[in-house]
């Protein structure tokens, strides 16, 4: 997910080892896509009331094994997820500067540090909402019909986008397949007394 | 609409006519992207929700009524 690159290197190649003026050093591999920039986290204005901060400061808490009132950058996503958010993984590797994957797992930001990175993901205007989730089915409804195949979006969600393993995709088509393996996604559904697929989705914000 | 790439996968005949994945896609990628995020989100709330519920609880019945 986070681009090999080096947070800290230039982004002009600087290559250390002195290169031979006369060799014409082709690109040492296809030039990543230029960085974006990372996001201005001290830019943010964190708006919080009191009892928010309590339920936050208690997640981040629940998050910190190391006791050092820290969090490690790849429990980000997680805390602000139970905390009621859906950040996709670029979301929050773009807030994190595009970290590699070693300073996924070591670097640790304070509860402090944190509060402008969910302010900024609260603040995101493309949240998905329930009408997010119909119409992001809606593009594998090959019929225009309100249903979507459990097998083919089995399919789409393996293959596209942020990938998800075999295991979670079990747990999120749970009981959502009618007995022709269809999923209705919006409206009325057949003859059970469940949520829709998208109200599942958004049930639990 | 775009076939799929034949030769990454060799998929089985009844699976091509179920769909064309569309791999390059950026709408459909972006929409499985939401999908997933927002199921990452609910699995998430969802496994807290035992750890949380006992301290939950009190605060909720401190701060509710």
């Amino acid at each position: 997910m986070a681009p090999k690159k080096d947070p800290r290197a230039p982004i002009k190649k600087a290559e250390p080892a002195a290169a031979p003026a006369a060799a014409p050093a082709p690109a040492p591999a296809p030039a990543p896509a230029p960085k974006a920039r990372p996001v201005d986290l001290s830019a943010v204005k964190v708006e919080f009331t009191a009892d928010q901060m309590e339920d936050y400061r208690e997640a981040f808490g629940l998050f910190d094994r190391v006791g050092d009132n820290k969090v490690a950058y790849n429990q980000i996503a997680d805390i602000m997820r139970a905390l009621g958010q859906n950040p996709t993984n670029k979301d929050v590797n773009k807030l994190l500067g595009s970290p590699s994957a070693e300073e996924m797992a070591n670097k640790r930001v304070t509860f402090e540090g944190f509060l402008p990175m969910l302010q900024t993901i609260i603040n995101s205007p493309n949240k998905a909402g329930y009408e997010d989730y119909v119409e992001g089915l809606r593009v594998f409804d090959k019929e225009g019909n309100g249903t979507v195949m459990g097998t083919e979006l089995r399919i789409v969600l393996s293959t596209l986008g942020e990938k998800l393993n075999e295991a979670e995709i079990d747990a999120l088509m749970a009981g959502q397949e009618d007995e022709n393996g269809c999923i209705n996604y919006e409206g009325e559904t057949s003859d059970r007394d469940v949520s829709t697929f998208a109200s599942c989705l958004v049930a639990c914000i | 609409m775009d076939c799929h790439n034949q030769e990454e996968h060799s998929r089985p005949q009844e699976e091509e006519d179920i769909m064309d994945i569309p791999l390059d896609d950026p709408e459909a990628n972006r929409a499985a992207a939401k999908i997933q995020a927002g199921f990452r989100g609910h699995m998430t709330r969802k496994k807290m929700k035992p750890e949380d519920k006992a301290e939950g609880e009190e605060r909720q019945e401190d701060r509710g009524q």
